[in-house]
């Protein structure tokens, strides 16, 4: 009967080779939890930063859950694109962070990196662009088998999620 | 001693020299410059630095006040001065040695001097110096004024001895007696003798001892113990060492602390590794042998390889056969069982009667195999014979092996006996068997019927006798005796078997033998083109493990005796799990290879090895198709043997790979199989955690049983999280549910941790609020303010949503009075809300021009235009219209929203007529235009009438606007046409305070524009008073009214023009002023109209924006071709005249695009209506239209929430009984067409429904105009005609865009044929593809239901009087009886001469019948969709709303049935008023 309420935004991103990012994001939850109302998953717009390499999206995330147990705390997972001059996109990161279980204002610093591939794919990457992928996304999330993966690590996407529990105390949990 | 002090003197100086350089420069940087290297280079080297140090200060400016005044007061000789303190500092320096040289030895010159300097000349030293400086700036001396030289001192080493001595004390090394130690006069005591244990003192050497002890006493403190030795601990250091000691640390490590070397590993990107492989990975092999091939059949065969192929196997199963001797083993068996049976009985006989029965078969087979082998072989030399030549090499031999007939004969016959006995012994048992049961029954028969007999003969009841048989139940039958079976007849069985199964006596035993040893006929062998090709393929085996090409073989020709042979073993060292094994048997041709078969071998078993392991023969075969154009058989393909093709034969290629799969002997004989306690699979890390008996390394364990002991046994501890998921495992398996459950728990433990159970989660109401809000239900959809506490969220709030879940699945009868109603309104909502997902769905995709507002640049020519119009000269009296602005919908809120109605003026209203006044005209023919003004004359002259209460006026109209149940209303004014000009304001707000564009398009609401007459009666009582009082009463009567649906407004923005007063048949009380209509004919369209009109402006402020048509691309099923005609068409149709709608394709109930003419097809209406009006096609026109009129008209985008014009083909619109304009313009333009007519469907805009679609047809050389909502018709050059522009013509075969300049029917021309005015789609350069229509061939129509109309009159009958007494709470509500059964009298009239003229025949039948009343009333007329809008109708009129006390109501309800469920329901409503 605990309620969270998930209220922020995705700042932006940065630390990434190319600007023009997007970021594609969801927020995975276990089986005890009910979406009352929000999105859950979005994409931001394309943002070409002027002035620094910062790509500013300030994409709202306002979420409103009822839970009936602490498994499967929300978690948010990001996909950030880079949009070429052509169009075209390609995946430039993956990465996960837990929504803070802690009420109160956070500013979280989500970590991103990308799978390497042969050398054969990273110079196909490198002239027409394009790059390997993760076949279900949900290794982003999951951790199973990440060991067999090759990474790259790249930028990093700041997030701000203020975060109001409810009803958590009644159940034993203090935040 | 001498050289030793000569050493020790000279090392002296070094030492010290040596410990100048080795100190640290900087500590001595404070004091002095520069650390001096030698003593006597210092002295230079340290004036230098004086010189370095003092130059600076000079240039760096003004000298100190201290040197100022040594500049003055310097007398410039400091030479003797300096020495002698030299000589000074160095007598005393070598006194301090003398105490101090022991511990100064290290220290070094360096310290010397700081002493020196830190001693009681410091401040002379530093004075000197100072003075030193002086000179150094001043004099120019050389630096031999200021060095000596002196030799190193030394000081003799006795000498230094002596000095020392007198300072230190030397410990001497002898003993020290004990009573030096013990206090005085006292003997020293032992412990150890007193018997007190004293531990054993760490051992000291007796010198050190020794000279400690001298030492101590010479320091004179007590450190003596009682015995007089030094007082000691025990010492502490054990003795046995604690940590064994390690001895050659390679052998003898404890195993499990043993560590191995391993080299960098590189991963392996497999899933599955074989467990605890790490060490020996590679060390599991497996040998793959691939011996060869073997086709059972193959493409290249001839069909004599057919044949052979098929005779060797056949052999093969007889040698098979042979080889386990069945038959034989089971003859002896039947012998010795019968010899058997013979000396012990019966024990054997069932065992031995099986066995005979199973020899029986086997020998059976034995024969049929035999059989079809001779007859293969026959076919096989009758092919042979055929084809001439023969190209296998395969021979049947038959050896006959001569029997002994007479002997033969003796064993058939004593077989045959043999069976017999023992058949009669089974015989004979099963009789005993029936024998015993047959005594059995016949007991108990006999015993029942003894008891029958002595019941019946008791002195009981005969009651109590009757019940007795009633429970000894029904008597049972008498048993029959069995009998015995003939024997003969058994042996006859016996016999024929015999003759089936069995060799005949004295006949030879035939036993076939396969050879290789035909002759193969050469001549037309090497033409036959088989041959040729089969010394081309060749075939080659790939070994793939794990789906993975490993190797393969060599390539082998194929054989001409179709076997290949390989003979390769491969050698597999595996490191992942082994998952398949598959070859796969590829067949070449030249270079090209084509996979032929795959074989899967079965995975070894970890003790089948190499050596031991047979070899397999796996069958293959292959699908695939080949056919050859010469002798070859093919694959896939059917042949015959026959010469006449029959009996047809499909071979597919086929064959036997034989090979071995084996796990290889490795060295000393190991196995090299991978441990077989693993589970494949089982080491996947996610599978790990669910699989709950590896986790704990316990796999293998599949018996829950032997589990659970095991967990017994080991003692697992239930605590460790680790074995939960066994524990919860075995706790299952104990409560006695040993099975596994078969579902799979996603989250094991989640419901131990949950706070709360599924059941109250769903039991919130906030939360259900919140959810449904997000969800967009409708009634939710806006809902603001969802409170935070459970308790304030009311149960209500859930009520109309559960009402209308509920509703949806139940039928409400009630609502539709009718079943059928009520199956097509659930259909209908069906379909509605399907659709509303998909538009919902669509509504949340947007485009960049949903998000992004862009102004548009002005280009120079709008720009030019703009600067033209400053220059314009002001003109104000003719003000310009001013674009007003646009709102969206989303910041709107309740009260922001007003309807603006402008009533200009009305044409046309009927005119009052003095009510008791004689029947003036009593004529039949009303039509009739002259006799029809006579009428008006009269009733113009009778308003002079004595009776009329005010006469001065003919009426005095006013118009009441209702919207949403709020009232506005125009001033009175007078006279039949009357002009107001007034405007109304009226306020809206929108359902559920959804303000969205979907939502304001669905408002369902109409504005009633209803017309009144405004009466006064004076009823002032007393004469006297009429004088000063004015006591009158107003009533208000209804005249007519104008609906328009609100998402008409909304849509069209504003409604401008002139509208047909919707007025009844009848008016009670009233006439025309003129009615000047009345023919039926097609000449009375040229006059006026008949009926009132209205002309209106209505728009909506502020002026909101209408929702955009759905982007949608509809798929369709068009040709594509067909496709871009119509967009091209459409797109040029827009780009030339934007405002004239024009249609191609329109989108069907399914939702896919369909091109519009084949909506229209001849269609003949139900037969009934032509057969009404035999002798007059005007009259069943009309009819017809009427028909068409009365089916409801529902829009599209209130049902559908959206624009989007779905069109249902005609036969789909008559089962809804629901449909749009165009849906009835359709039906009607088809049935038009099936009565012979020239038709076609107009689309085009009028008000106001906006884009709509009419009918026009060509009667007579006119043009005729049919609104088919209304059933009513329009010249082309009528006025009142509500068509206000043409967009297209449609019929079956084309469509024609109108390019005129006008588009008003009354201006333009509707000759298709003339291509200026009209551009057709379908035209020479792209022809009509002959479209097929998508309307049904016929339609079928339902009968007429009378019975059901009855009913349905009845009902609503019952439910308007219940209303109209419910809108009249405050008033009885009287009926009259006599005027309701003539008004029910006079419907079907009105329904026959559908509603018109028959008004004064009516109204003078009713008044002559009513004279003392004072009756206002009118029949009304809707098409039947639903009880609400007829309810509403009558509502409207205000009929109700008399509130004279001794008013009576008469109301009758006609219900008209047509075909297929149309209605047509006529509510006849008045009001009487008692005059008297």
């Amino acid at each position: 009967m605990a309620e969270l309420h998930i209220i922020g935004q995705i700042v932006g991103a940065s630390g990434f080779p190319r600007s023009s990012l997007f970021c594609k994001w969801g927020v995975h939850t276990g089986g005890a939890w009910h979406l009352l109302s929000g999105l859950r998953e979005g994409q931001t717009q394309v943002d070409c930063p002027q002035a620094s390499d910062t790509a500013f999206w300030s994409h709202p995330i306002d979420l409103h859950y009822a839970t009936k147990g602490l498994q499967g705390w929300p978690k948010l997972h990001l996909q950030v694109w880079h949009q070429d001059s052509f169009g075209r996109c390609e995946l430039f990161g993956y990465g996960y962070c837990h929504v803070p279980s802690s009420p109160g204002h956070h500013r979280l610093r989500c970590v991103t990196w990308r799978p390497l591939g042969s050398w054969q794919e990273q110079l196909a990457q490198m002239f027409v662009g394009g790059g390997p992928q993760l076949r279900s996304p949900d290794v982003i999330y999951t951790g199973a088998d990440r060991y067999r993966l090759h990474t790259v690590a790249m930028g990093t996407v700041e997030l701000e999620l203020g975060i109001i529990l409810r009803h958590f105390d009644k159940h034993g949990v203090e935040s | 001693a001498e050289s030793l002090l000569q050493q020790e003197a000279l090392a002296e100086p070094a030492s010290r020299l040596q410990g100048l350089r080795d100190r640290d420069p900087l500590t001595r940087f404070d004091t002095e410059v520069r650390p001096p290297v030698r003593l006597v280079p210092e002295r230079c080297q340290r004036l230098r630095c004086r010189d370095d140090v003092a130059t600076p200060q000079v240039d760096s400016g003004l000298p100190t006040a201290e040197e100022a005044y040594n500049f003055f007061t310097f007398n410039f000789d400091p030479e003797p001065l300096e020495e002698a303190a030299e000589q000074k500092k160095e007598r005393r320096f070598v006194e301090d040695r003398g105490v101090e040289e022991e511990e100064e030895e290290g220290g070094g010159g360096g310290e010397e001097e700081a002493q020196v300097e830190d001693g009681g000349e410091g401040e002379s030293g530093s004075e000197e110096e100072d003075k030193e400086e002086d000179g150094e700036l001043f004099i120019d001396e050389t630096a031999q004024d200021f060095l000596e030289v002196k030799k190193a001192e030394y000081l003799g080493y006795h000498s230094r001895v002596q000095r020392e001595s007198e300072v230190l004390f030397t410990p001497s090394l002898r003993t020290v007696p004990t009573s030096c130690k013990v206090p005085e006069n006292m003997q020293p005591r032992y412990l150890e003798e007193e018997g007190l244990y004293v531990g054993e003192r760490p051992p000291v050497s007796l010198a050190n001892q020794n000279i400690l002890e001298n030492r101590i006493l010479q320091q004179d403190e007590k450190w003596f113990g009682d015995d007089g030795r030094v007082l000691a601990l025990t010492d502490p250091i054990k003795q046995s060492s604690t940590r064994p000691p390690l001895f050659n640390l390679e052998e003898d490590l404890d195993p499990a602390l043993q560590t191995v070397y391993r080299k960098a590993l590189k991963t392996r990107h497999a899933s599955r590794y074989v467990a605890g492989l790490g060490e020996t990975a590679g060390r599991c092999q497996l040998d793959v042998d691939v011996s060869g091939l073997i086709f059972s059949h193959h493409p290249l065969f001839s069909r004599e390889h057919v044949l052979g192929v098929r005779l060797v196997q056949l052999y093969d199963q007889h040698l098979n056969r042979q080889h386990r001797n069945i038959t034989g083993l089971l003859t002896d068996k039947v012998v010795h069982a019968f010899l058997l049976v013979l000396l012990l009985t019966c024990l054997l006989c069932l065992a031995n009667r099986n066995t005979r029965r199973l020899r029986d078969v086997e020998q059976e087979k034995d024969r049929t195999l035999l059989k079809s082998t001779l007859k293969v072989w026959k076919e096989m030399k009758a092919l042979r014979e055929f084809q001439r030549f023969t190209n296998t090499a395969y021979k049947l031999h038959l050896r006959k092996q001569e029997v002994n007939q007479s002997r033969d004969e003796q064993d058939f016959e004593e077989e045959i006996q043999m069976e017999l006995v023992e058949l009669q012994g089974e015989l004979e048992e099963e009789y005993q068997r029936k024998i015993s049961q047959y005594r059995q029954q016949l007991e108990e028969w006999k015993a029942w019927r003894k008891k029958q007999v002595d019941l019946l003969t008791g002195a009981d009841d005969e009651d109590e006798d009757e019940q007795e048989e009633k429970d000894l139940g029904s008597e049972p039958p008498k048993p029959e005796p069995p009998e015995r079976q003939e024997l003969s007849l058994l042996e006859q069985q016996v016999r024929e078997k015999a003759a089936r199964i069995r060799r005949k006596p004295g006949e030879p035993i035939l036993v076939p033998e396969v050879t290789l040893s035909e002759q193969l006929t050469y001549k037309p062998f090497y033409f036959f083109p088989p041959f040729s090709d089969v010394a081309r393929r060749s075939l080659f085996v790939k070994v793939l493990y794990n789906d993975k090409e490993v190797s393969r073989t060599d390539r082998r020709p194929l054989g001409a005796d179709f076997r290949v042979h390989f003979g390769q073993i491969f050698n597999l060292k595996i490191a992942n799990w082994p998952e398949s094994v598959r070859l796969q048997v590829f067949e070449a041709s030249g270079s090209s290879s084509a996979l032929l078969a795959e074989v899967f071998v079965p995975l070894p078993e970890s003790t089948v090895l190499t050596g031991s392991a047979p070899p397999q023969e796996l069958e293959f075969s292959s699908s695939q198709r080949v056919t050859f154009n010469h002798e070859g058989v093919g694959s896939d393909v059917p042949f015959s043997f026959e010469a006449d093709g029959s009996n047809k034969l499909t071979l597919l290629t086929s064959g036997k790979l034989s090979c071995c799969v084996s796990w290889a002997v490795g060295e000393n004989d190991i196995p090299l199989a991978p441990p077989t306690s693993q589970t494949p699979g089982g080491i996947h890390g996610a599978l790990r955690q669910t699989d709950a008996i590896a986790c704990i390394g316990a796999s293998g364990l599949s018996d829950m049983k032997r589990l659970s002991k095991w967990a017994a046994e080991s003692r697992l501890d239930p605590n460790d999280p680790s074995n939960v998921v066994l524990m919860q495992l075995l706790t299952v398996a104990s409560s006695g549910e040993v099975q596994v459950p078969d579902y799979f728990r996603l989250e094991q433990l989640q419901e131990e941790f949950n706070f709360v159970t599924d059941e109250e989660l769903q039991k919130s109401r906030r939360f259900r609020l919140l959810t449904l809000r997000s969800q967009e239900v409708v009634e939710f959809r806006n809902y603001k303010n969802v409170p935070a506490v459970e308790r304030e969220v009311s149960e209500k709030v859930f009520q109309d949503y559960e009402k209308r879940l509920r509703d949806g699945e139940v039928v409400d009868t009630k609502e539709h009075l009718d079943p059928h109603r009520a199956v097509v309104a659930k259909y209908l909502k069906k379909i509605r809300e399907s659709v509303m997902n998909r538009f919902l769905i669509a509504k949340h995709h947007f485009l960049l021009s949903d998000l992004v507002q862009e102004d548009e640049v002005p280009s120079i020519g709008v720009l030019g235009l703009n600067i033209f119009k400053l220059a314009e000269p002001k003109r104000p009296l003719k003000p310009r219209r001013k674009e007003r602005k646009k709102v969206t919908a989303q910041n709107l809120a309740d009260g922001n929203i007003k309807l603006l109605v402008n009533i200009i003026r009305a044409y046309d209203i009927p005119v009052r007529k003095p009510h008791p006044s004689k029947p003036a005209v009593a004529s039949k023919s009303a039509r009739s235009f002259t006799e029809a003004f006579v009428a008006a004359q009269s009733s113009q002259s009778a308003l002079h009438g004595n009776d009329w209460p005010l006469n001065q006026v003919q009426v005095r109209p006013f118009v009441e606007v209702t919207f949403q149940r709020s009232v506005r209303q125009t001033t009175t004014a007078d006279g039949p046409n009357p002009c107001w000009n007034e405007e109304l304001e009226l306020p809206f707000s929108a359902p559920n305070g959804d303000y969205s564009t979907s939502s304001l398009q669905s408002v369902k609401d109409e504005v009633f524009i209803n017309i009144f007459d405004e009466m006064t009666f004076d009823i002032t009582e007393d004469d006297r008073e009429r004088g000063s009082t004015v006591h009158t009463r107003i009533e208000k009567h209804w005249l007519g009214s104008v609906k328009i649906p609100f998402s008409t407004i909304y849509l069209q923005s504003r409604i401008d023009g002139t509208f047909k007063v919707q007025s009844p048949p009848v008016l009670l009380g009233y006439s025309k002023e003129r009615s000047l209509a009345g023919e039926g004919g097609y000449d009375s369209v040229l006059s006026l109209s008949e009926g009132s009109f209205v002309t209106l402006f209505i728009t909506i402020q502020p002026q909101l924006i209408p929702g955009e048509s759905v982007r949608e691309k509809f798929d369709s099923q068009e040709d594509e071709r067909l496709l871009h005609a119509a967009e091209a068409f459409q797109r040029d149709a827009a780009l030339r005249f934007p405002g004239r709608p024009c249609l191609t394709t329109v989108i069907d109930i399914s939702g896919k695009a369909v091109f519009i003419t084949r909506y229209v097809r001849p269609l003949s209406p139900p037969q009934e209506l032509l057969d009404a009006f035999p002798n007059s096609p005007q009259e069943a026109t009309e009819l017809v239209a009427r028909y068409v009129s009365l089916i409801p008209s529902l829009p599209d985008s209130v049902s559908f929430t959206s624009i989007c014009d779905l069109w249902s083909t005609s036969d789909q619109f008559l089962a809804l009984l629901a449909g749009d304009e165009e849906e009835h313009a359709v039906l009607l333009c088809c049935y038009f067409l099936a009565m012979g007519k020239k038709a076609w469907l107009i689309i085009g805009t009028a008000i106001p429904e906006g884009p709509t679609a009419y009918v026009l047809t060509y009667e007579q050389g006119r043009y005729l105009i049919w609104d088919p909502g209304r059933g009513q018709y329009y010249g082309q050059y009528d006025t009142f005609c509500p068509l206000q522009s043409v967009g297209c013509l449609i019929n079956a075969d084309n469509v024609w865009f109108n390019t005129q300049v006008y588009d008003a029917p009354m201006r333009m021309g509707f000759d298709v044929s003339r291509s200026k005015l009209w551009k057709p789609f379908f035209s020479r350069a792209f022809p009509n593809p002959g479209l097929s229509s998508v309307q049904p061939e016929e339609l079928v129509y339902r009968r007429v239901d009378k019975v059901a109309a009855a009913e349905l009159q009845d009902r609503i009958e019952k439910v308007l009087k219940e209303k109209i007494m419910e809108w009249r709470p405050r008033h009885p509500t009287r009926w009259n009886r006599y005027c309701t059964s003539t008004l029910r009298h006079f419907l079907p009239k009105l329904e026959q001469s559908r509603g018109r003229d028959v008004g004064d025949e009516h109204r003078l039948e009713l008044q002559s019948m009513l004279g003392d009343y004072r009756i206002s009333g009118f029949p009304l007329n809707v098409p039947f969709s639903e009880l609400q809008p007829i309810v509403e109708a009558v509502y409207s009129t205000g009929v109700h709303n008399v509130e004279v006390s001794n008013v009576e109501f008469a109301l009758a309800v006609y219900v008209h049935p047509y075909a297929s469920n149309v209605l047509s329901v006529w509510v006849y409503l008045a009001s009487l008023v008692r005059t008297r």
